[in-house]
């Protein structure tokens, strides 16, 4: 680097930027310092132990900064790259975490395999990266950069077990899927940068009155190519082909890292770029979103009725719960953002709570499959009966399950009424309608499962699915874990939401 | 020299996207599919450095470039699954890759 361009780097990057941005900082010198410790010693318990103290440390660095009094207001400026502020080291933390909770969970699966895993926790490492630097972007460029960072590190994970039945199907699916989703979406940018002639998220698009109309054109189409490149990375409505394949396809942490830290990650995006460029002005934009928002509602809950694998059953209740947050885009006026950001972290907190309980408990019974020769998904009826055998476990379940129903006294229904009182205050009555038609559906496929976990077994089922003493100590701590906490942020929602404030 | 207008040079990459896009669509040979996200990708490219002339920045070029290396690197993991794929079912027909139903 030649002298001037130090001088000029040291002018922009301040001590205070290097704090505020010290847990990306961190989690990349991370992967670097596992890259050697690969190049060291090939051992898994190793690195599986490293990077979950790179996740711990980024998660207690991101809280760290939250709680302290370094972001007041606006946020931070990082050259005109990245922007930090208090929602994305929240959603840090959240990504942080449920990375956390598929490493600690990949043990058992990767322990099948003979060869060392240690590209498949680098890998994990990279795609929490990618999330990372997706949540704090602010820039189109950054943003891509995230963006990519995270998909191909996802499909190399997809597709991690070679030998697996469906390895090579999912992994290709959701190269394809990731691939038209980033097209879509440059091209969307591309139309948008020809109309602004500037990348950055703070240029308000909708100043740029100027320009004939035919460039106009371009510039709506530019938005909506844009939007519905990001729609296929989050698998809403009329671009979620494909994406059930790829959810049972994928290794089961898998399959729990993408329906949490990707999907986080790109929604956290899409919300601070719509919010910072203005759209939420826009009528036209506004109606697509309100058509996308119904169409995913419907079609996550209608199709995931009959779903008898679980996690096809998630990656449908998924496409509806992410028709939900879509809400939150329809703020009326700047002064919103902020309830607007509550809502859509208070909801996703308890989307990816529910989930992580819900994988951990299917991690344990594929584990259990296994062990009876059996390599298959777990399916609804391997549940039945597993309050009667099982209760730790079957209480956490329930629990989670309600959340992602949003029963009152859990986190899932608070979530609801935040996003319920979003639309009713945008006075979009549609969505209203369309959130509480879409809920009245889901009660149909998840009480279902509540009801298989308390059947009583019958005599010809095999006890050996629920032998007792089965799970060892640590997953028993994890899993009543989890269960204190879904409950004590269920009946007490305050002590989390005035975190979020 | 006369200059491009930016409609002309919009309006081509959105026909090289198009093009692409039924590609991936129509197409039945995985290797096939794989280039025409190329297409895709590059469509975007020439839309970037279009825009990028008419605002007289290297912003577009410098997205150009991303762009490329992000080609490079989908087509390598594509490769790889290609490849797998074809020691698997010896055949690159997408049609093999539809055992999952629900």
């Amino acid at each position: 680097m030649n002298p001037v361009e130090n001088i000029v780097e040291v002018t922009v990057f301040t001590a205070e930027m290097f704090v505020v941005l010290s847990p990306i900082l961190f989690l990349s010198f991370g992967i670097v310092l596992a890259l050697l410790l690969i190049a060291w010693q090939r051992s898994q318990k190793m690195i599986a132990v490293f990077s979950q103290v790179i996740l711990v440390f980024t998660l207690l660095l991101s809280i760290h900064l939250l709680s302290g009094n370094i972001l007041s207001g606006e946020g931070v400026q990082i050259t005109t790259l990245l922007k930090v502020d208090q929602f994305s080291y929240l959603s840090l933390s959240l990504l942080c975490l449920s990375a956390l909770a598929v490493v600690s969970l990949s043990g058992q699966a990767l322990k099948s395999q003979i060869e060392v895993h240690d590209e498949y926790y680098l890998l994990i490492l990279l795609v929490t990266l990618g999330a990372a630097i997706l949540v704090a972007s602010d820039h189109f460029a950054s943003m891509f950069l995230g963006f990519e960072l995270l998909s191909i590190s996802l499909v190399g994970l997809v597709g991690y077990f070679r030998e697996h039945k469906y390895a090579v199907e999912a992994g290709f699916k959701y190269l394809i899927l990731s691939a038209t989703a980033s097209s879509f979406m440059l091209l969307g940018i591309a139309f948008i940068y020809s109309q602004t002639g500037n990348l950055s998220f703070a240029v308000n698009s909708a100043a740029m009155s100027w320009s004939p109309v035919p460039l106009q054109l371009f510039n709506s189409v530019g938005i909506l190519l844009f939007f519905s490149g990001i729609a296929f990375k989050l698998s809403l409505a009329p671009f979620h082909f494909w994406a059930p394949d790829v959810y049972e396809g994928a290794p089961t942490p898998i399959t729990l890292l993408m329906a949490t830290v990707s999907k986080v990650a790109m929604f956290t995006v899409l919300i601070k770029c719509c919010f910072s460029q203005g759209y939420y002005n826009n009528e036209y934009f506004i109606d697509v979103i309100i058509i996308v928002a119904l169409l995913s509602m419907f079609v996550g809950n209608t199709l995931a009725l009959k779903q008898q694998n679980i996690k096809r059953l998630i990656a449908y209740s998924s496409i509806a719960h992410f028709g939900y947050l879509l809400i939150i885009l329809l703020i009326s006026s700047e002064q919103s953002i902020d309830f607007a950001w509550q809502s859509a972290l208070f909801y996703l907190s308890a989307y990816i709570l529910a989930n992580i309980s819900i994988f951990t408990i299917v991690l344990a019974y594929e584990k259990q499959l296994s062990q009876n020769g059996q390599e298959r998904d777990v399916r609804i009826d391997d549940w039945q009966s597993m309050f009667w055998h099982r209760r730790t476990e079957a209480v956490l379940l329930v629990v989670s399950i309600l959340s992602l129903a949003g029963i009152p006294l859990t986190m899932g229904f608070i979530g609801k009424f935040y996003l319920l009182n979003q639309a009713v205050i945008s006075q979009s009555w549609w969505l209203v309608s369309g959130l509480v038609i879409g809920s009245g559906i889901g009660l149909a496929y998840y009480l279902p499962i509540i009801f298989t976990v308390f059947k009583p077994s019958e005599k010809n089922m095999l006890k050996s699915h629920h032998p007792k003493g089965v799970l060892v100590a640590r997953p028993r701590i994890f899993i009543t874990l989890l269960i204190i906490i879904s409950f004590y942020l269920g009946v007490f929602p305050d002590s989390f939401s005035q975190y979020i404030m | 020299m006369t200059e491009i207008p930016l409609t002309h040079v919009l309006i081509l990459s959105s026909l090289l996207f198009i093009i692409g896009f039924v590609g991936v669509v129509v197409r039945k040979n995985t290797l096939f599919m794989l280039m025409s996200l190329e297409v895709m990708l590059n469509a975007v490219g020439v839309a970037f450095i279009g825009a990028g002339s008419v605002w007289q920045e290297a912003d577009g070029q410098i997205m150009f470039m991303l762009v490329l290396t992000l080609a490079a690197a989908e087509i390598a993991v594509g490769l790889a699954l290609l490849i797998r794929m074809q020691r698997r079912y010896r055949t690159l027909n997408i049609d093999v890759l539809n055992q999952m139903k629900g």
